[in-house]
């Protein structure tokens, strides 16, 4: 473990713009709304911005990318095929813990499981993670439910911990201390761990007084969406309020649900591009001929939670689907983010 | 694990159409060939799996594969219903398409042997049980009696109608055909597919049942077929959804906790049960 200088830490990101793509978050002069954006200059990253209001997923799922560029010439009957992956090298500075976990879980799904996938493969392999613990929680955050927060385990080359004048430097990876060491960063001590415990702990006991009303409920949930123990009812009483906008899924750092269309451009080229879908939609199952075998709107509530909460889901993800950041509470017109479902059924179970 | 997964599959293999037929009314079938010698000559498959058709300029379809993994022209009978498959059944030969795959876990083989056979397909739903149709036939010795029950709208609407007669000269090949509606020259059988189980004497001791058709279809044969004492793991069928990956990404093709195109899409009707909102 080592140290930096508060006024300092800024250069480890000017470092790290020598070799990668540099994105952090940054706050918007006028709005003051923060985004996970890429940076020109380590100077625009801001690590007391709250967290982000679209996860840092984007980096490594954007919402359209181009996968696959071809040309088809029909009277020559040739094709030209290009793949057409982005492989650049990018470092994210200041992600919080719960977006890393969202991260740690795409991982899983996406080059765990049985097939990889090669888009999200290439984004991935040179990436240079650097965290950014939480010591004070943010209006809707529930991590401390979700065990993704506020400072993060796995999944990190650089962990940074806010200690008043100093920040502690955690690394997570050979990549990161060799890093730290190229840096020349001094060695902490046993009282900045403890420290850093003591930091960690006070933040905890800050977000319990946030995440009363859904702690420990969110295991209880997941064991009734599991076992399928939920009246219909109270997934029609969901589904009713839902506006099918799809905002939860695309400010859900595990939503990962992607539509492939080819998009034919002027020049006679064609691109395949790959971008965000949701399961709210009513066109998400709709196959050829009309026949939609998912039809009411519960049904696709229902599927969004069963994928965030269920047993069988995570076990691909090797955790919940949900990290607790609180998105989908702030974005939802209906009133139905994640921490809302389990006050609902939470009610049915007591009731 | 490694040998398991398989990396390069967001990119098509570039395949020519060789010949076109017309099979029935908006179905055709496209006998394809990989421009790639070395992809044609590797290109293996399972009965019962699919691949992705990509047509150049509109778009991906998940389309199943009626050929048998042995001794079989790798081709796909696609009915035209939707904007890929209508700009497919606009190609001739010579013209190119993309494929990727194949994807799916496939029918059994091993584990039927020694056992009866019974093909039950609604009008298209025999094109996936082709391939399985063929492959025990092919294997002729190691079966029970293989019954095809067949059920079309009309008679001009019965797939495949070259292949059921050559199969038909294989012995103890029974098949059973039935039209909704008969034209003018129909001898044969006129009503539902189901009704050509009680024809047809079913066994239900060391049978499995092989059932692809239209939901409507699917759901009074199987009930059918379980009230003359057929269990639920020994019907088998083969699902459909909306898919665009093929590999377990996208995530459209989810039902209950189990993905079509990673799980599926072959399924026993004990499975398809526990899963809701299947058809």
């Amino acid at each position: 473990m080592y140290l930096i200088e508060k006024n300092n830490v800024m250069k480890l990101a000017e470092e790290l713009a020598k070799s990668y793509s540099l994105y952090g978050p940054v706050v918007d002069k006028d709005t003051k709304q923060v985004f996970f954006n890429k940076v020109s200059s380590a100077s625009e990253i801001s690590l007391t911005a709250e967290i982000p209001s679209i996860p840092p997923k984007t980096v490594v799922f954007p919402q359209i990318e181009r996968i696959l560029k071809y040309n088809y010439d029909k009277d020559a009957k040739k094709v030209e095929m290009e793949p057409d992956f982005d492989s650049s090298s990018k470092a994210l500075f200041g992600i919080r813990p719960c977006d890393l976990t969202g991260i740690v879980v795409l991982d899983r799904f996406f080059m765990g499981l049985e097939f990889v996938d090669e888009v999200y493969l290439e984004h991935r392999k040179r990436m240079f993670i650097v965290t950014n613990t939480c010591t004070v929680p943010f209006k809707q955050c529930f991590c401390v439910c979700t065990d993704s927060g506020p400072s993060a385990d796995e999944g990190y080359d650089l962990n940074l911990t806010d200690l008043g004048d100093v920040y502690l430097v955690e690394t997570g990876s050979d990549k990161g201390r060799a890093f730290a060491e190229k840096m020349g960063l001094k060695a902490s001590g046993p009282e900045h761990t403890l420290e850093k415990k003591n930091a960690v702990d006070k933040s905890i006991s800050l977000f319990e007084k946030l995440a009363t009303d859904n702690k420990a409920w969110i295991s209880r949930v997941m064991n009734r969406v599991t076992t399928g123990f939920i009246k219909e009812e109270v997934w029609e009483h969901i589904g009713k309020q839902c506006f099918e906008c799809g905002a939860c899924t695309f400010v859900c750092p595990t939503c990962s649900c992607f539509n492939i269309e080819d998009h034919n451009k002027f020049n006679g080229s064609t691109d395949r591009l790959r971008t965000w879908d949701s399961c709210s939609f009513e066109g998400y199952t709709k196959m050829a001929g009309d026949h939609n075998p998912r039809h009411p709107v519960e049904d696709r509530r229902n599927k969004r939670f069963f994928c965030k909460l269920s047993y069988s889901q995570s076990k691909k993800y090797l955790r919940p689907g949900c990290v607790g950041c609180g998105r989908c509470q702030w974005v939802c017109p209906g009133d139905i983010g994640l921490p809302n479902v389990v006050t609902y059924i939470r009610r049915e179970i007591t009731e | 694990m490694s040998d398991v997964q398989k990396k390069v599959i967001t990119i098509p293999e570039i395949a020519t159409v060789v010949e076109v037929k017309d099979e029935i009314q908006d179905v055709k079938t496209f006998y394809l060939k990989f421009d790639n010698p070395e992809v044609d000559a590797n290109f293996k498959i399972k009965s019962g799996q699919f691949v992705m058709l990509t047509v150049f300029g509109y778009g991906e379809s998940a389309i199943s594969l009626p050929p048998s993994p042995e001794n079989d022209r790798f081709h796909l009978s696609v009915r035209k219903v939707g904007k890929v498959t209508d700009a497919l059944h606009n190609l001739v030969a010579g013209d190119k398409v993309g494929i990727r795959g194949p994807f799916g876990n496939g029918f059994p083989f091993e584990e039927i042997k020694g056992k009866n056979i019974i093909y039950v397909a609604g009008g298209i739903g025999l094109i996936p049980l082709r391939s399985s149709i063929v492959h025990v036939l092919q294997n002729r010795k190691d079966f029970g009696r293989i019954i095809v029950l067949l059920g079309a709208r009309t008679p001009k609407d019965l797939m495949y109608q070259n292949d059921i007669e050559e199969w038909l000269k294989i012995e103890g090949f029974e098949c059973y055909v039935t039209v909704d509606q008969k034209t003018e020259g129909w001898k044969g059988e006129t009503g539902f597919v189901n009704s050509l189980i009680e024809k047809a004497n079913v066994p239900v001791e060391n049978t499995v049942a092989f059932v692809c058709g239209p939901p409507v279809m699917f759901n009074s044969v199987i009930g059918d077929l379980m009230s003359r004492g057929l269990k639920d793991d020994c019907i088998i069928s083969t699902l459909e959804r909306h898919m665009k990956c093929g590999i377990g990404k996208c995530q459209h093709c989810a039902i209950g906790r189990t993905l079509v195109c990673t799980d599926g899409p072959v399924y026993t009707y004990k499975q398809i049960k526990t899963l809701g909102e299947v058809i």
